[in-house]
């Protein structure tokens, strides 16, 4: 073991100069004098999704007009060519859903909003542009106690048993929970 | 066994912290049931770091941080900070990675699979099952001579880099860079506030410190010794302390279908956790608990906590974890991987006396 020699007033010396460096570069980089400027991730994120949520409010605008319009068939059509180009978007799920609840085909906009939500939570987040949490909360809340009492009269059912398993992944999601 | 001297004393108080402030940091925003999950909040602060690109599970947690530096605190006070290490690196570190695959299988930690238990989970009792079967297999391992031996003593300060890549990401947080990502969507964009959060994480790194407090070592100690060991009461605290505060604030909800952060799959939340039994019992600790000893000084656990940190942006990266609509074939693929790590490595680090 030797005491402090040369060697360790050079490296300590050394460790002095790279602390003070790196003090300065971290104060000069508040100054954004740096010639390349830091990307802000967070920000990119950001507008990423606000112009992802644009482009689906406007890929999906026909479908939405039929809607309003009451021409509930055309927008299902409409819908299906949407989806022979996106297959995995959520944001048609959605909406067929949507229409399919106001048709009464309940099982069915089941079926879709499930398929939705999986494909993109954003759908049962409270504070989100794309939001259906309102909806799916009305549709638990009323269909859960029906199914239950349907899928208990009539256990061999499979498609009874799966639309009501959908209801409790829809149940689930929107106890919200960290995934 | 004396239910008022100190030591039962500390893990008791450490036990009813856990407990109310786990359940309480849902109150002030964290995702329900996951007031406290060190997994979830791995996989979080992985985004955050850009480690994966899941966009709703992306923010630096204060709790982490505020665990390990709690701890560094409490062991610096009690003169027990001691760089120490050298114990199988490598199968810790891939230890490390294979405790969260089994945590993001189930979708939580022990710690969170017992406040999802007490706010009435019923879907937690084949992940409780699973933890308990892996505690008791991996004892046998060890009375069958498995261990990677023990710790030394390490010159050079081994143990203090990870403690301080936590202040790192301590000042992160106070001044947060342009590359830091934070999710404006999803369970992590729900989050309790800042300086409330790590006030929580340093009281309960600190605590679980001074008290030892474990949950795969309750589980242990209590299959070893019985109602004799402080940390099955400490345990017992937790839960009881959890209850009674899932009650008050109205977060019970006793039930098997429509559970937070829940999936079906129970044969895999039972393997998930038998996972998570197995490598806790043969490294020391449950995840929890790993971050706790990388703030002692313990190099080892250090690495664990790194691989834990690797394990976390691989989870998302990959689609391993499980979601409420169940584990997919990679979480499945790689439960049964872990399995094969630990088996294989029981065979190699088994002490024989011919």
């Amino acid at each position: 073991m030797v005491g402090r020699d040369r060697f360790d007033i050079l490296t300590f010396s050394c460790l002095l100069g790279c602390v003070l460096i790196l003090g300065l570069l971290l104060l000069g980089g508040q100054e954004s004098k740096s010639s390349v400027a830091a990307i802000d991730k967070a920000l990119e994120q950001q507008i990423a999704y606000q112009a992802r949520v644009n482009f689906l409010q406007n890929l999906y605008r026909p479908v939405e007009d039929l809607r309003l319009k009451g021409q509930a068939s055309a927008a299902l059509l409409k819908l299906d060519e949407l989806a022979r180009k996106y297959p995995q978007e959520a944001h048609g799920e959605i909406l067929r859903g949507e229409i399919l609840l106001e048709r009464d085909a309940v099982k069915q906009a089941i079926d879709h909003f499930v398929r939705a939500v999986r494909l993109n939570g954003d759908y049962v987040d409270q504070a989100n542009p794309l939001t259906r949490r309102n909806e799916i909360q009305h549709l638990v809340d009323t269909q859960l106690p029906l199914f239950t009492r349907r899928a208990r009269s009539n256990p061999q059912s499979q498609p009874l048993q799966k639309t009501l398993t959908g209801l409790y992944y829809l149940q689930s999601r929107l106890a919200g929970g960290c995934e | 066994m004396n239910l008022f001297d100190r030591q039962t004393l500390i893990v008791i108080v450490s036990g009813l912290s856990l407990g109310i402030l786990g359940v309480l940091l849902v109150l002030w925003g964290n995702p329900q049931n996951s007031g406290i999950c060190v997994s979830c909040f791995l996989e979080n602060s992985a985004g955050a770091l850009g480690l994966h690109d899941n966009l709703r599970m992306q923010y630096l947690r204060p709790e982490l941080i505020g665990f390990v530096l709690g701890a560094v605190v409490a062991a610096s006070i009690g003169r027990e900070f001691k760089s120490r290490g050298g114990s199988a690196p490598l199968p810790r570190l891939l230890a490390g990675i294979f405790l969260i695959v089994g945590c993001a299988v189930f979708i939580g930690c022990p710690i969170k699979m017992f406040l999802r238990f007490v706010a009435g989970d019923l879907t937690t009792l084949t992940a409780i099952s699973g933890l308990v079967a892996g505690v008791w297999l991996g004892l046998k391992g060890l009375a069958a001579g498995v261990h990677f031996g023990g710790s030394k003593r390490q010159t050079g300060g081994a143990g203090v880099w990870v403690p301080l890549g936590f202040l790192l990401l301590l000042a992160f947080i106070l001044w947060p860079p342009a590359f830091l990502l934070q999710s404006t969507r999803g369970s992590a964009a729900q989050a309790a506030p800042v300086l409330i959060a790590l006030a929580v994480g340093l009281l309960l790194g600190g605590l679980a410190q001074r008290s030892r407090f474990c949950v795969t070592g309750s589980i242990r100690d209590s299959l070893l010794m019985g109602y004799r060991t402080p940390l099955l009461w400490g345990l017992l605290a937790f839960l009881f302390r959890g209850f009674v505060t899932s009650l008050l604030t109205g977060q019970f909800q006793p039930g098997f279908y429509g559970q937070p952060g829940a999936h079906l799959d129970l044969l895999w939340s039972f393997l998930g956790m038998l996972l998570v039994g197995l490598i806790s019992v043969l490294i020391g600790g449950c995840p929890f608990r790993q971050l706790i000893k990388s703030g002692e000084g313990d190099a080892d656990a250090g690495l664990v906590v790194i691989g834990m940190f690797l394990g976390a942006g691989l989870v998302q990266s990959w689609q391993i974890a499980g979601t409420t609509a169940g584990v997919g074939l990679n979480g499945k693929v790689a439960v049964m991987a872990g399995l094969i790590f630990v088996l294989i490595n029981m065979l190699l680090y088994r002490e024989r006396t011919d």
